[in-house]
């Protein structure tokens, strides 16, 4: 197999990959993209680029696609099946012109399609326009608070509107709610489905509650199978009946994965009314916590709820 | 094994003005020689594999050193390769290629 050859050793520079299995093109790009500021790395077939990609980790990837053996469309699939390189934008070098080819590259994750033979220059353009694209994703998916999985608000979200939810309901006086949903038993769902059936579980959970709460309440995937709602201007009592609505439905739902199966969640909530006392942030989540455990404790599949100064809070039976 | 059709006009890389890619260029058409005896003799031996690979190549790269006309003829062997075209017809194109490639090496001797 072809060893990938670094043409320049110094790390600081952006590095790009080029997977072709042209030498005269690996020359002449070499030569023309490092006045891009641009360390190159080589390969002259896909198994040796996938090798060098998931080693080296490269700011970008030019991609051949009609490679001898692995053609470019599995060295890219493979490229995006793998967590190690999925974030790296490809460009595809190719004499392949038909639409279908680009719809193609363009599906399975190209971010842009150069056709040979190229201009030397569009390409040095492309190839920055398409390192400004990464970093700008990069960007966004550290400071994305939004969960992949879900679609709904992600922990880091939840901990920049938490501390305002408290001090906007403390100001105001007005009641305030947060309820903690964690899945039960979602690790036996996991080890006997799979774990797309765990993920499933998850998005189940993260679209009822979004189907259920109401729109000012704020939903976050607080992690792994557990949610935290924010619940403005809902007293305790109100929020454990929303809370029991949920407990319910989930309960009814049916998975195609596993018919037989049902999926419970317990909920804890800790919240207080419209003059109500406050705490921390932290302390007011930790009380709804230790109320979900508590939940937990009793037997899973139901609702804990206090109030701010722990007094327990009752589901009104309703006919 | 090179037809030599003297009468035609030299090729010249479209980057044959700019300094930086003088010596790529250069360095380029020099291997072009060889890389057409590979392929006639890939040609010769029936190695369609190798055929198509190296039409490939030639195909990707010519017009990135400025030379279309390479990468069209390429392309043509490439496909007629690929497509199983009549030996007589891969042969001819070969020979078109060969003839383009010799017209690029007598652009660069003459601007020497």
């Amino acid at each position: 197999m072809e060893q990938a050859s670094s043409i320049q050793s110094d790390r600081a520079r952006p590095r790009a990959l080029v997977i072709d299995d042209s030498a005269p093109i690996h020359r002449l790009l070499s030569a023309r993209l490092q006045s891009e500021g641009l360390e190159l790395l080589e390969a002259l077939d896909g198994p040796t680029g996938l090798e060098v990609a998931k080693a080296e980790r490269p700011d970008l990837i030019l991609l051949d696609l009609t490679l001898i053996g692995m053609d470019g469309f599995e060295v890219m699939r493979q490229l995006k099946d793998d967590p190690a390189t999925i974030e790296i934008p490809i460009i595809v070098l190719s004499g392949l012109q038909s639409a279908e080819d680009k719809v193609m590259a363009f599906d399975l994750g190209a971010i842009d399609y150069v056709t040979k033979p190229f201009d030397l220059t569009e390409l040095r353009a492309r190839v920055r326009s398409a390192m400004r694209q990464a970093q700008l994703l990069r960007m966004l998916a550290q400071r994305a608070q939004i969960d992949g999985l879900t679609g709904l608000y992600n922990r880091a979200h939840f901990d920049d509107r938490w501390p305002e939810a408290i001090s906007s309901a403390s100001r105001h006086n007005r009641a305030l709610s947060i309820a903690m949903f964690d899945l039960d038993h979602f690790k036996s769902i996991n080890d006997m489905y799979g774990h797309p059936a765990g993920d499933a579980a998850i998005q189940g959970l993260g679209n009822l509650l979004q189907s259920q709460c109401r729109d000012s309440d704020i939903i976050c995937r607080f992690g792994g199978e557990e949610f935290a709602v924010i619940m403005p201007e809902t007293a305790p009592s109100e929020g454990t009946v929303l809370c029991e609505r949920i407990r319910a439905e989930l309960e009814q739902m049916t998975w195609p994965r596993h018919p037989d199966r049902t999926i419970t969640v317990s909920i804890g909530l800790c919240g207080r009314g419209a003059d109500g006392g406050s705490m921390t942030p932290e302390a007011w989540l930790e009380a709804a916590d230790k109320n979900l455990y508590a939940a937990k404790e009793g037997g899973r599949n139901r609702v804990h709820c206090t109030d701010i100064e722990g007094a327990r809070v009752q589901l009104a039976k309703a006919g | 094994m090179t037809t030599r059709q003297t009468e035609k006009p030299v090729i010249v890389s479209d980057f044959g003005d700019d300094p930086d890619m003088a010596e790529l260029v250069s360095e380029f058409v020099s291997g072009l020689p060889q890389q057409i005896a590979d392929l006639q003799a890939a040609f010769t031996a029936g190695d369609t594999e190798t055929v198509t690979r190296l039409a490939h190549s030639l195909a990707g790269a010519g017009g990135g050193y400025g030379f279309r006309p390479i990468t069209d003829q390429a392309r043509i062997v490439e496909m007629e390769q690929r497509d199983s075209a009549s030996p007589e017809s891969i042969r001819a194109s070969i020979e078109a290629l060969a003839d383009i490639c010799d017209r690029a090496r007598r652009g660069i001797e003459s601007n020497a």
